[in-house]
């Protein structure tokens, strides 16, 4: 944010609204690591990341209009970099992206490398970036973010109880991965 | 607005999600990727070119629409029917005017010669009953013409700044619509509209 300047979100989304970019840089300066960790916490990918949330920025200028209030501007711009995460898996130049898939949270079911007390939160980002997508997209939401199942399904376009199972199975994995199993 | 912040609404219990909840939930990307947004933000639509076109425009449109009742009101009166609840102006019977101006359409108007074409023909046979015309009539159409130049003037200044609004040429084409009805009106109505003699 501008040096001096304390306009809160709500003041600066106004002024976007009106076409003023410097208000909209200063909501890019105030959001930009939380849209950015999300990005990078779904995707496990910086490059794409960096891609996805200058997507999500300039899509949200694109429907400012459309921003009622009902939801924090923060939860409003999260939603719209999750559909960018969602939309670019889905694209033919997502699925050929190579990223942590499945098999290896399968695999991760049988190592074991440190109990969970001594976790340090390196491990706990490592453990979740080796998560399933599914699975890793409800840990990053629910789990980092704070989001309840219901809104986290929501913007996943998934129902309540398939996020409750991922949740289930991201947890057995990463406990499988931090050595939880062993250690107890 | 709203302005909750992120964070677990109830701390998990679950140790492994305690710590998830824990993990900073910023992440500083490598590079600013400002620039990059701020180019491409000129290629998108201004979001203010939306939320301030949009009420300039359908006041105009009101004001179209309002025509129509006055309009109707003007030409098929009598004596002692009041006049519909509108705020156009009304006409003043001794300032009774002898000529009209036909709405100007500007630069963005999207009309055509073949338009124009068809309304100055329209516009010639109107002329030709104009004059006969009761004065307080002929007042109202002049007013109402005045109004649709205003309606005309202000989309025609939305379309300026947003070519490509269909909702605006619609609006547009609308203006231009009464305004031809205003003449047609006129020419096919023949008892009552004129002066008695």
């Amino acid at each position: 944010m501008s040096a001096g300047r304390v306009d809160s979100s709500a003041e600066l989304v106004m002024r976007a609204c009106r076409g003023d970019t410097g208000a909209f840089e200063d909501l890019y300066r105030q959001h930009v690591g939380r849209v950015y960790g999300l990005c990078l916490r779904m995707t496990g990918q910086p490059e794409s990341a960096e891609d996805l949330t200058q997507d999500t920025f300039v899509s949200a200028w694109r429907s400012l209009p459309g921003y009622e209030g009902r939801s924090s501007f923060s939860t409003w711009l999260h939603r719209i970099a999750v559909n960018a995460v969602l939309a670019k898996r889905r694209s033919p130049q997502g699925r050929n992206e190579v990223s942590m898939t499945d098999e290896l949270g399968e695999q991760m079911e049988f190592e074991a490398d440190a109990p969970m007390d001594e976790a340090t939160p390196i491990d706990i980002e490592r453990a979740i970036s080796g998560l399933p997508p599914g699975a890793r997209d409800i840990v990053v939401l629910h789990g980092i973010y704070g989001y309840s199942h219901e809104e986290a399904a929501e913007m996943l376009g998934v129902a309540v109880g398939t996020c409750k199972a991922q949740l289930h199975r991201a947890r057995h994995l990463m406990r499988a991965r931090m050595g939880e199993e062993r250690a107890t | 607005m709203n302005t909750i912040p992120f964070g677990p609404r109830n701390p998990p219990e679950d140790p492994l999600l305690a710590k998830a909840a824990e993990l900073p939930k910023d992440v500083a990307p490598a590079r600013d990727l400002w620039p990059g947004i701020a180019a491409r933000l000129g290629e998108a639509e201004k979001p203010a070119a939306r939320s301030f076109r949009w009420p300039l425009a359908l006041a105009a449109g009101v004001l179209v629409a309002s025509v129509s009742a006055l309009l109707t009101w003007s030409l098929t009166r009598s004596p002692d029917v009041p006049a519909p609840n509108t705020r156009i102006a009304q006409a003043t019977p001794t300032a009774a005017p002898t000529e009209v101006v036909p709405v100007k359409y500007g630069p963005n108007s999207g009309l055509s010669a073949k338009d124009f074409g068809a309304r100055d023909e329209l516009l010639r046979q109107f002329r030709g009953k104009f004059a006969d015309l009761k004065p307080e009539t002929r007042a109202a159409i002049v007013k109402n013409l005045e109004i649709m130049q205003q309606a005309a003037n202000e989309i025609d200044a939305a379309l300026a700044k947003d070519p490509a609004s269909g909702m605006l040429k619609g609006m547009l084409v609308g203006t231009y619509k009464q305004e031809l009805q205003l003449y047609s009106t006129v020419v096919t109505s023949s008892d009552g509209l004129t002066r008695r003699i």
